[in-house]
């Protein structure tokens, strides 16, 4: 475990972004880099695919001590996604590392026709979702869970915890087929208690249990949503938090057991409230006939802009506060 | 001493008559529809009988065998060709040809990978090269001999993914790659060259480090020239310019420009007979 701050890029300078958890909160640094490493070197098919974005990906780790099994594309997402497909049909699992805008909206057509059609064991991994970018709407991905989970084929999911990384990396390297995984570069919070059960694929991951109502977080949010639980006990709420670490395909019986005691539920996702988590249990829900306060939190159909991830998840509404607050909202008044 | 092909290698006059076979089951998969791809079956109808019958190595029995030569038709409209090359060659029998194009089929008009043989679903233009990428690399990590074969046509050259292609399998020197670049100058709005002047589109090519052919992709001979030189490249990847003529072998259709051709029972029938069915 460390916590030293992520280097900035030589001749880039990015913004010094505060983090979005409270301080103190332990971090794991590069935890995909070093688990794709280790997926690797026990497992002589995988390869590692890029786009120019080695460094920003953490497969500069891969690159310098597996070299013979990183591929970098430049700056083509729509050749690399057909590349893979060309290796995974001769047996390699290839890992196409890229930031999440592009491994969705930019090859969106090759990612459908080449990798999710085929259903082929390609994992695709984009970096920095929602607005953990600085960058503005060229690099946040608002809208990439609900473009990946509108595909055939398509496993989405989204380690929460610096040490769920490797888990997940495992598990998808595992599954036959191709699977979209999101996560924010750099540091990650180890924010799940030691004694949780492991993630497993397609199934939630409580964290805690409530009496008053439960939190269903995807990613950075659980983190987040683990400090709001904590801030509504202060005020006499008990409240549990769920991790949807896979949110295609949704453990629909999971969510239906949460539904089922008929407390206020909120999804909170760092994504837009349209096509994402919070849809998606939505849907199951609905389909199920059950009442109950629900709510997303999310980004509220509105493109964000270029800034510090803490300025941003207080200005559209995805911080601690925020979920605190629209959790409070569903209670009876 | 240069490198033979690991195919049949039939003789030139074997493969001419191949190329009418194929050009025969082209004409006869598309006559019950009344219209369809005869144009781009009958024009690629040389290339693909010089891969099949000469140049690549597979089995029929085996599609999936790992030191095969693969094919990839990027252009997945070509399908009908494809479909006439699978079933001569038997890698698919005979009477599937039948069901080109019918509900429930795997002989899409747009070949799909649901029927076996089909490498990839190529029906977006401009992923295919990709694709090809993908497995030379994959096929030189594991010191296989295959090599991979590409059509590309020239309209789908317009598509920035190709160019992406290119410059990867140039730069990652895949020697193992031949891509063949149908010039059949159509596309769907009319003449390629006056919807997107392409210039001149062998000095793209080599531009883009491509050991790079120009050739009469109606021309057995030139195909099998072509075929032999890009064999005996070790370093680059080979393009071959091929300059094709949309509904070649049957006098009435060749040179017309549709993308999707009228073929009414009267013209199949006239066809077949040039064609000595």
């Amino acid at each position: 475990m460390s916590t030293s701050a992520p280097r900035a890029l030589p001749g880039i300078t990015i913004a010094k972004s505060a983090p979005i958890w409270r301080q103190g909160t332990p971090l794991k640094m590069k935890a995909y880099g070093q688990a794709l490493v280790a997926l690797a070197q026990r497992n002589p098919d995988v390869v590692c695919l890029g786009a120019d974005l080695t460094g920003p990906t953490e497969t500069d780790m891969f690159r310098d001590r597996i070299p013979e099994r990183f591929f970098n594309f430049g700056v083509a997402e729509a050749n690399v996604m057909c590349a893979a497909s060309g290796m995974a049909r001769e047996g390699d699992i290839p890992f196409v590392n890229t930031f999440s805008v592009f491994a969705t909206r930019r090859s969106l057509d090759q990612v459908a026709l080449q990798i999710a059609y085929p259903n082929v064991n390609v994992k695709l991994v984009g970096f920095m979702p929602g607005l953990t970018s600085p960058g503005g709407p060229t690099h946040q991905a608002i809208d990439d869970v609900a473009i990946m989970r509108a595909l055939p084929n398509m496993i989405v999911v989204e380690p929460a915890d610096g040490d769920q990384v490797a888990d997940l990396v495992e598990a998808i390297a595992e599954h036959r087929g191709p699977v979209y995984m999101r996560i924010k570069r750099g540091e990650l919070p180890l924010c799940i208690p030691a004694g949780t059960p492991r993630a497993r694929l397609g199934k939630l991951q409580p964290i805690t249990s409530g009496a008053d109502g439960t939190i269903l977080a995807s990613g950075v949010m659980v983190a987040l949503a683990l400090e709001a639980a904590d801030d509504l006990r202060v005020a006499g709420l008990d409240v549990g938090v769920v991790n949807a670490h896979t949110v295609k395909p949704l453990d629909r019986d999971g969510v239906l057991a949460i539904a089922r005691t008929g407390k206020p539920l909120l999804v909170a996702e760092n994504h837009s409230v349209i096509g994402g988590l919070g849809a998606a249990v939505a849907e199951v829900i609905s389909e199920a006939g059950i009442a109950l306060p629900f709510g997303r939190l999310g980004v509220r159909d509105v493109f964000s802009e270029g800034g510090t991830a803490q300025y941003l998840f207080q200005k559209y509404g995805l911080s601690t506060a925020a979920i605190r607050a629209a959790f409070e909202g569903l209670l009876p008044h | 001493m240069s490198i033979s092909p690991r195919g049949l290698g039939l003789p030139p006059a074997a493969l001419e008559a191949k190329a009418r076979r194929l050009r025969r089951h082209v004409i006869r998969m598309v006559a019950p529809l009344g219209e369809g791809y005869a144009g781009q079956g009958l024009g690629c109808a040389d290339i693909l009988a010089a891969l099949y019958f000469h140049e690549m190595a597979y089995r029929p029995d085996e599609l999936d065998w790992t030191e095969r030569d693969q094919f990839i038709l990027s252009p997945a409209h070509y399908g009908v060709g494809l479909f006439a090359a699978l079933a001569e060659s038997g890698c698919m029998p005979m009477e599937l040809m039948e069901e080109y194009g019918r509900d429930g089929s795997p002989m899409e008009i747009i070949a799909s990978e649901r029927l076996p043989g089909v490498e990839a679903t190529c029906g977006s233009l401009g992923m295919g090269l990709s694709v090809a990428l993908g497995k030379a690399l994959a096929l030189r990590r594991r010191r296989l001999p295959s090599r991979v074969y590409v059509v590309i046509g020239d309209g789908e050259l317009q598509e920035g993914q190709t160019w992406e292609a290119a410059m990867a399998v140039a730069s990652f020197k895949l020697a193992n790659v031949c891509a063949f670049i149908d010039v059949n100058n159509m596309q769907v709005d009319g003449r390629t060259d006056s919807v997107i002047d392409m210039g001149d589109i062998a000095a793209k090519w080599r531009a883009f480090g491509w050991n790079t052919l120009s050739i009469d992709g109606n021309s057995i001979p030139q195909i099998l020239g072509a075929l032999h030189e890009a064999r005996q490249e070790t370093t680059r990847p080979t393009a071959i310019v091929a300059t094709t003529v949309p509904g070649h072998g049957v006098s009435f259709l060749a040179g017309t420009y549709s993308h999707f051709l009228k073929l009414p029972p009267e013209a199949a029938e006239r066809a077949l007979a040039e064609l000595g069915a």
